[in-house]
């Protein structure tokens, strides 16, 4: 069976700003598939591209085994879109919205079981703008459905909710997903991209940089233990680098500033317990003293600092 | 914060700078003028002599023409032209003596339209007529002018204003309005969202146009109600036809108003644009005042603007009871307006 969406070599330029730049992935039927990557990454270009909102100044971009740009009328009928930032006729309420949308569709999903399935059933005569952050979030996964899409494509769904919201709107995407539809969807966050992506492109500055499901990303780090240890007293750069190894060193203590004092140190282990011992014998060898200890398994915000040499910006 | 809406400001300060301007060229103080048509039948010394000193009353606008009388007096009937004065064939002549006892009289034309000025064009004409033959043999005045009044349907200023009032309606209601709401979906990514689904972009120009046409309706039903049944204004013609114009100028309106939308960076600076847009319109195309009153070429100009040939059809089909194919200058013109603005529309219009 053909990919739900697939992507060739696209680069899309607006003036001398090349915003995605040769990016190359395929969306498999029934999967999640996210984008993880900073704001400006190239993300939400590649979204409204395969959206057919822009042009692709170069590659192709197919949905469904249907060309995009050729087909733009065609897919539009048969992918169901949530924009990063959109709002909805103020003067209709929930229903009569799902109802005006639906009617530019030729298949179109009954409004009373889409409020049903989000849970604002209770909401259906009030106004978008009477709803909470994750209740218009979660509206907004719902006006996506209104055409019973084979695929929905979710531009940073959980973006400035809060952590109840997401979690909430990520089982909503679950429970889409089971039934059927394909989901592609884009986020800054790394802890929902592991939460629910089956698989996760990484991107930054318009290319991408892997591909693979969260596990494997992270499986594919050397390392499986983030160790972020305190001492009493700063350490030396010899005193660092003799901690073994097995250990690398992410962060020394001046750059590594929030949520730590000064001599605070995040250090990358390998995944054997003899690790974890031998550097403690260094420190206590090295006459240092461990203020505190924390020891965390390797998450994608390692991957994606593996990948791209700096943290996620806002 | 409002200082950085850079756009919204300068409208904002413009808008009533302009406002001043306009009312400043009006020259409320005149009477207006009076366009006089003269047909010289005589060709004598006296009728030149009364030539030359007719042309010295300021407030007419002389026009020697070569019209027939029939056209003359047909334009007079239709409001196009405000006097006909016929200097008759004995006018100096001595046959004229004979044949009238007196000098035969001059005709002056007009219609019982105003009524105000008539009376001033009428004694002004009358006294110049009079100083010039009283030079010669005695005369008994009241021969020496014979008035014609072609008797036209009553039509007072508020007849005259409601009609403008409408198009005014119609004008500010379908520019502004529409303007402030696209902008406002585009700011929203409103038409954005639209422009993932399967909907058409012509369809969704239809039904924006189609909602504000019928509103355009609803709007003239309501002032003309207000203005007939409340304050006395009366309708003569045909009211279909009226709200036929009213549709047709409503989609003018409407186009300008994409196309400002297409330009306005928030709905705020929108609904500047649209102000600065209707209400010089408004007075330069003689909503409240005749035109005439304004200085250099802008009675002219106020021929080049929209709102000019909506508010003629309207007035010359609802006060003049003129038949629909009668105004077809006027509906020609707002149908080009209507077309060329619906081009520019459509090629300067963005989603995003």
């Amino acid at each position: 069976m053909e990919p739900a969406v697939q992507v060739e070599n696209l680069v899309k330029r607006f003036g001398s700003f090349t915003a995605v730049d040769g990016v190359s992935f395929s969306v498999e039927r029934g999967e999640i598939f996210g984008i993880l990557g900073p704001n400006g990454a190239g993300k939400t270009t590649t979204l409204e591209t395969i959206e057919g909102l822009h042009k692709p100044t170069g590659g192709k971009v197919s949905v469904l085994d249907l060309e995009v740009q050729s087909n733009a009328t065609k897919v539009k009928a048969l992918i169901g879109v949530q924009l990063q930032a959109s709002a909805y006729y103020s003067y209709l309420n929930l229903k009569e919205i799902l109802a005006l949308l639906g009617s530019f569709y030729p298949h179109k999903a009954s409004p009373e079981l889409l409020l049903d399935q989000v849970g604002l059933a209770d909401k259906s005569k009030n106004r978008v703008s009477e709803l909470s952050g994750g209740q218009q979030q979660r509206f907004a996964v719902a006006a996506s459905l209104v055409n019973n899409p084979e695929v929905v494509i979710l531009d940073e769904p959980t973006t400035g909710l809060d952590p109840q919201a997401r979690r909430n709107l990520w089982s909503l995407i679950r429970e889409v997903n089971q039934s059927g539809v394909t989901v592609l969807l884009t986020t800054h966050y790394m802890e929902e991209a592991e939460a629910i992506c089956d698989r996760l492109a990484i991107m930054d500055h318009g290319k991408l940089l892997a591909l693979d499901t969260p596990r494997n990303l992270i499986n594919g780090l050397e390392a499986s233990y983030t160790v972020k240890v305190t001492m009493d007293k700063p350490m030396t750069k010899a005193q660092l680098n003799s901690l073994n190894g097995g250990v690398e060193i992410i962060h020394s203590g001046e750059r590594y500033g929030d949520g730590g004092s000064e001599n605070t140190y995040l250090l990358r282990l390998a995944n054997s317990p003899s690790a974890l011992k031998s550097m403690l014998d260094q420190i206590s060898q090295a006459g240092l003293g461990l203020e505190n200890l924390q020891v965390t398994p390797v998450t994608l915000e390692d991957v994606f600092l593996e990948l791209t040499g700096s943290e996620l910006r806002d | 914060m409002m200082a950085r809406n850079r756009q919204a400001i300068f409208w904002a300060l413009f808008f009533p700078l302009m406002l001043v301007v306009v009312f400043g060229l009006f020259n409320f103080n005149g009477v207006g003028v009076a366009d006089v048509v003269v047909v010289d039948e005589s060709g004598g010394p006296k009728a030149e002599l009364f030539r030359g000193q007719l042309e010295e009353i300021e407030f007419l606008e002389l026009e020697f023409d070569e019209l027939s009388l029939e056209l003359a007096r047909e334009m007079v009937a239709d409001g196009d032209l405000g006097y006909l004065i016929i200097i008759p064939n004995h006018f100096d002549g001595p046959a004229g003596q004979i044949q009238f006892d007196g000098p035969e009289p001059i005709e002056l034309v007009y219609s019982s339209r105003s009524p105000d000025r008539n009376q001033l064009v009428d004694g002004a004409v009358r006294n110049l007529v009079s100083e010039i033959h009283s030079a010669g043999a005695p005369v008994i005045p009241s021969r020496l002018l014979v008035a014609e009044v072609i008797q036209v349907p009553e039509v007072d200023y508020f007849d005259t204003v409601l009609f403008g009032l409408l198009g005014l309606g119609i004008m500010t209601n379908s520019i502004i309005s529409i303007a402030v709401r696209i902008s406002t979906f585009r700011n929203q990514a409103i038409l954005k969202r639209l422009l993932v689904t399967p909907l058409s972009i012509w369809k969704f120009f239809a039904a924006e146009i189609t909602a504000h046409v019928l509103l355009a309706l609803v709007q003239a039903g309501i002032i003309l109600a207000v203005g007939v049944f409340v304050f006395g204004g009366k309708v003569h013609g045909n009211l279909l036809w009226v709200f036929c114009i009213t549709a047709l100028g409503s989609v003018v309106f409407l186009n300008i108003g994409f196309i400002l939308s297409a330009w306005a960076k928030s709905p705020a600076a929108a609904s500047g644009m649209g102000n600065v847009v209707a209400f010089p319109m408004m007075f330069l195309a003689g909503t409240f005042f005749s035109t005439a009153a304004l200085p250099w070429i802008l009675p002219q100009l106020s021929l080049a603007l929209p709102l000019t040939p909506m508010l003629g059809a309207l007035r010359d089909v609802a006060i003049n009871s003129e038949p629909i194919w009668d105004i077809w200058p006027h509906l020609a013109a707002l149908g080009g307006w209507a077309v060329a603005t619906g081009v520019v529309a459509v090629k300067v219009f963005k989603f995003g």
